[in-house]
């Protein structure tokens, strides 16, 4: 890269404010890390302006050679079409229900996991961990068959239990926090906890979780997002009448013919509370907040 | 911080503490886990034993019969070259333009925020639009990559036909899902790494080059082991990109001749298309197997980058 | 985020986790008011019915949900299997029936229910295609696609063939005479328009008028000793060899966006598919029109509506079907949706008989699709015979990409056809 300005020298404590959070100020971006990062992002959009301008079409858009890329007119008359054909709008509350629990439940177990895992010595860790990352490796799509089979003993299906249930822990999480927390926090300030005299509890609450935070947030952010995209197993238990978003998408793609415009605009609608999270979380994972939690 | 005040009982309590408070904060995960993840996977084991089908009311013990039929089936080796091929060709460049876009990012930007989460959108991005997308840039006919190949004076490509060529396009569209998602772990990742470390590299004299491979990669170690391991594993399960590859067309047989159908799409077919669920049973714990030593496999090439 | 902001979004998120166990339940009760759910698939145009049953039966109350052609029939394969899940009533589609029927036990015998007296409503071979082996009914038949031959004036004009579609229909008597008008056609085709869309989908056109198709009665798979089968394979392959063939995959994404690029001139139509190619293809308003299918018969889609015997209130959804299937509702769904009818009482109807559509240049549709669906001769269907279509589909797909020469092809399409019957 270009520039590479050197900040002017740190103070030796830095308050948790606004300038402690931007440490990543030590090395500026320069004229290409913003072409790169422009170029990135332009890829990483155009999909979604694609469906949008889709959505502000009639049906005939998609198939149009080359293809459309202005907006037309009809997005509000689509978004109508959107809530008169499904449940969307409990579509909606339902999908925030799931993947909030499930987000909150998976963030909090992984992270207690995670920290006994990368910075307690316990009888057994390595194998445990080996097994929760080992049950990662069976693709699950089979499973819905006799996750089903359960869920209707439980009684659960079409009911929303029968998604959150079982997205409460993951092993990706516990195994990701682990990782993050075995770098993240220093063993020497662990052990000069101990000599304090903190319990495990009090370091886990005031050394491990401000440590965590970031990551915390970018865990939060993919299982949030994952939640939110999941339609393999919503799909089969439960019912258009108790919708996630995904299976709301599902009942608008009709039968023979797909209404592209109405699937697309579907999409689009489905997308903006996940990036309203995003908007809420991304700023989590800026960095420095630890730094000042583990030097204060 | 309060003191340790001392004491038989405090001890006792400490010891306690030490040694029993580690499974008390791993024991949600694997309770919950085990109530409703383990049944899935132990009857799935049971089923692979049987020749259940779910069109046909009754099912039958076969011992290791699927096994055996599956070691013989050209389709399942054509879809584990597949599998590796296209984990190949994807997860290499993914992960490297993960860690460069990583590096990017932990600089001091305006919009910064704009940028991290913009990077991750294609993984937002419902499949539905996703699928209509790629259909448009990979098209045989008319797409986008063939029009510019076409004003580069190249021929165009029938993108699924050949194996090559429809691995290639498959990997693109990975690369193009999952690179902001792995890029956004190593972004906070690399926000743990002490301040001083790069200071004390720039005042040795060291290069931007140099500081990102002494000091941004030892320190990133176990997140490379997490993305390696992890992105192993989702490269052998892959199956929405093949799926959408060949959308609105029936059964995923991955291409006229399955020439990318993957293992992930290998049992799809089998367990969703032809409801031999004793079968694709089979197929996924033979496809974990394979995925548990890969993952062994790259867990022992990347631990042997050199702890800083 | 700031720390208060973080604690009030987890107190909402936490307060999602225990009100989640109010999410709706359903299920009614024995007694009293009935609830009938429908699982159906895409839009089969009932929804306007509901009412008037509803105020003609005041302790039924109807509830449709609708889900993706593919999850409805996965789903419901699913539900089956774990023996709970399944609605009252629910659709399937043509090609999954011979795949459901194939499981009579799973369904209300609606033969226990007066479907005998009911037979005559409906085309024989739509009646038969939903009968078990056992001989169980497990379906009354909605609406059929028929099958006519959808062709571009404009493109004819200019390869120099006749436009008008009766002189159309005359050129192809049968499906040799239709690839002899494709080698006229392809002699002087305007740039990038090919005659026909691709292989598999006319193939499927062929062998859906033979009197037997990929299995015999018994259930026996004969694609390999069927002489049909092969010889309507060699003269599709012999067609794209001819460069007659525009290559392209059924639904698939560039087959659609085929419509809207002119990248072929004729293609086998159902009646349900010329709203969709109205949509893609706006711009050929009047330049598109509807000639008979080659061989006079055809049909492609339609679906049915069955009662899983996990149903709990059989006799009420009985009813439901039986009435919702019933000619006069037929009707009724025509006129509203287009969706043509599969019993035959309603043909002679003026509503039906008399149809024409504008884009296609007035073609009298309604006249063109019943007497398709009138002509075709019953063909038994076995179980598997939608995932041997995908076989044979491959195969062809192999010639036209210049992977394989077509014995070659269908060799390897007979051992696929083989795992496929174990």
């Amino acid at each position: 890269m270009t520039t590479i300005i050197t900040e002017a020298p740190r103070q030796a404590r830095m308050p948790r404010s606004r300038a402690a959070r931007s440490r990543g100020g030590r090395r500026s971006a320069g004229f290409w890390t913003y072409a790169a990062l422009v170029a990135v992002l332009l890829g990483s959009l155009f999909p979604v302006y694609w469906s949008l301008i889709v959505a502000s079409h009639d049906n005939d858009a998609i198939a149009r050679v080359p293809p459309v890329l202005t907006p037309g007119g009809h997005l509000f008359e689509n978004i109508a079409r959107v809530f008169d054909t499904t449940a969307f709008g409990k579509a909606m509350l339902n999908s925030f229900i799931v993947s909030g629990s499930v987000t909150v439940s998976v963030v909090l177990f992984s992270t207690l996991a995670g920290f006994a895992f990368a910075k307690l010595r316990f009888r057994g860790r390595t194998s445990l961990l080996v097994v929760a990352i080992a049950t990662t490796t069976v693709p699950h799509q089979l499973g819905i068959i006799p996750l089903y089979i359960l869920m209707a003993e439980l009684g659960w299906t079409g009911r929303l239990e029968a998604v959150i249930v079982p997205g409460l822990v993951t092993a990706f999480g516990v195994f990701f926090m682990t990782q993050y927390l075995s770098s993240a926090v220093p063993d020497e300030l662990l052990e000069a906890g101990r000599i304090d005299g903190c319990s495990t509890l009090r370091l886990f609450w005031h050394v491990v979780v401000p440590a965590a935070r970031p990551a915390a947030a970018v865990l939060g952010l993919f299982t949030f997002m994952q939640a939110w995209n999941d339609f393999f197993w919503p799909l089969v238990v439960l019912t258009p009448e108790n919708p996630t978003v995904q299976v709301a998408l599902s009942s608008l793609a009709s039968g023979y013919t797909t209404d592209y415009a109405l699937v697309l605009t579907g999409t689009v609608l489905a997308t903006v509370p996940v990036v309203a999270v995003f908007a809420a979380l991304g700023r989590q994972i800026i960095g420095g907040i630890m730094s000042g939690a583990i030097k204060g | 911080m309060t003191l340790a005040r001392s004491g038989p009982r405090r001890r006792w309590a400490y010891q306690l503490d030490v040694k029993g408070s580690p499974y008390f904060y791993i024991a949600p995960f694997f309770l919950l886990f085990g109530a409703v993840g383990m049944f899935p996977l132990l009857y799935t084991a049971y089923v692979s034993l049987t020749n259940w089908n779910l069109l046909e009311p009754t099912r039958h013990w076969v011992g290791l019969a699927n096994y055996a039929e599956l070691l013989t089936d050209d389709y399942f080796w054509n879809a584990l070259f597949n599998t590796v091929s296209i984990w190949l060709l994807s997860t290499v460049p993914q992960l490297l333009a993960a860690l460069f876009i990583a590096h990017m990012l932990n600089r001091s930007l305006r919009a910064r925020t704009f940028f991290r989460m913009g990077v991750l959108l294609p993984n937002v991005t419902s499949i539905v639009a996703v699928t209509i997308i790629f259909a448009q840039l990979f098209g045989r006919d008319f797409g986008m990559v063939n029009w510019a190949l076409d004003l580069v004076g190249l021929d165009p490509v029938d993108w699924q036909a050949g194996t090559l060529s429809s691995h290639i396009a498959i990997s693109l569209i990975v690369i193009w899902r999952w690179t902001g998602y792995n890029a956004l772990i190593y972004l906070a990742a690399m926000q743990t790494i002490p301040e001083h470390l790069y200071e004390a590299a720039t005042l040795d004299g060291a290069g931007q080059f140099t500081q990102f491979r002494k000091i941004t990669i030892p320190m990133l170690r176990p997140t490379i082991i997490f993305t390696a391991v992890v992105s192993t594993i989702g490269g052998f399960q892959i199956i929405a990109e093949p799926l959408l590859f060949q959308a609105g067309t029936g059964n995923p047989t991955g291409g006229s001749d399955r020439q990318f159908q993957t293992v992930g799409l290998y049992l799809y077919e089998q367990g969703f298309s032809l409801y031999k669920f004793g079968y694709a049973s089979a197929i996924a714990w033979t496809l974990c197997l394979i995925i548990v030593v890969m993952a062994l496999v790259n867990y022992s090439v990347t631990r042997r980058i050199r702890r800083s | 985020m700031s720390a208060a902001k973080l604690r009030l979004l987890v107190g909402v998120l936490a307060v999602g986790v225990l009100t989640a166990g109010c999410g709706g339940s359903t299920g009614s009760s024995g007694d009293g008011p009935v609830t009938l759910t429908l699982n159906l698939f895409g839009n089969m145009g009932f929804k306007d019915l509901y009412a008037k049953y509803e105020a003609a039966h005041p302790n039924i109350k109807i509830v449709e949900r609708t889900s993706a052609y593919n999850d409805h029939h996965r789903n419901l394969a699913a539900h089956l299997a774990t023996g709970s899940g399944a609605a009252d009533v629910e659709g399937i589609d043509t090609g999954f029936i011979a795949q459901f029927r194939a499981q009579p036990e799973r369904f209300v015998d609606l033969r226990k229910h007066g479907a005998d007296g009911l037979k005559d409503r409906w085309l024989p071979w739509k009646w038969q295609a939903s009968v078990a082996k056992n001989g169980a009914q497990i379906g009354y038949g909605t609406d059929v696609g028929g099958l006519a031959m959808c062709y571009r004036r404009d493109l004819f004009e200019k390869a120099g063939l006749p436009t008008e579609r009766d002189e159309v229909s005359k050129l192809w008597p049968d499906w040799a005479s239709y690839f002899e008008a494709g080698r006229k056609y392809t002699a002087n085709k305007p740039e990038g328009a090919s005659f026909f869309d691709g292989g598999a989908q006319i193939f499927n056109a062929m062998i859906g008028q033979a009197e037997t198709g990929y299995y015999d009665a018994s259930d026996h798979v004969v694609v390999a000793t069927n002489p049909v089968v092969r010889s309507a394979y060699d003269e599709v392959l012999k067609a794209v060899a001819d460069g007659e063939s525009a290559k392209l995959v059924g639904s698939s994404p560039a087959w659609n966006t085929g419509f809207a690029k002119s990248q072929f001139a004729t293609i086998a139509c159902p009646a349900w598919m010329l709203a969709k190619i109205q949509d893609q293809a706006k711009a050929f308003a009047g330049k598109w029109d509807i000639a008979a299918i080659p061989g006079g018969g055809g049909n492609w889609g339609g679906s049915y509506l069955t009662v899983p015997a996990q149903s709990k209130h059989v006799k009420e959804a009985v009813d439901l079907i039986t009435w919702l299937t019933a000619p006069e509702q037929q009707i009724e769904v025509f006129k509203a949706h287009g969706i043509l009818p599969s019993t035959v009482a309603t043909y002679e109807k003026p509503e039906v008989k008399n149809l024409k559509n504008a884009f296609f240049n007035d073609a009298p549709v309604g006249q063109v699709f019943t007497t398709a669906a009138l002509n075709l001769k019953p063909q038994y269907q076995g179980p598997r015979a939608g995932d041997i279509q995908t076989a044979i589909r491959d195969a062809i797909n192999r010639v036209e990409e210049g992977k394989q020469d077509g014995p070659q092809a269908w060799e390897q399409m007979l051992k696929d056809v083989e795992r496929i019957e174990q």
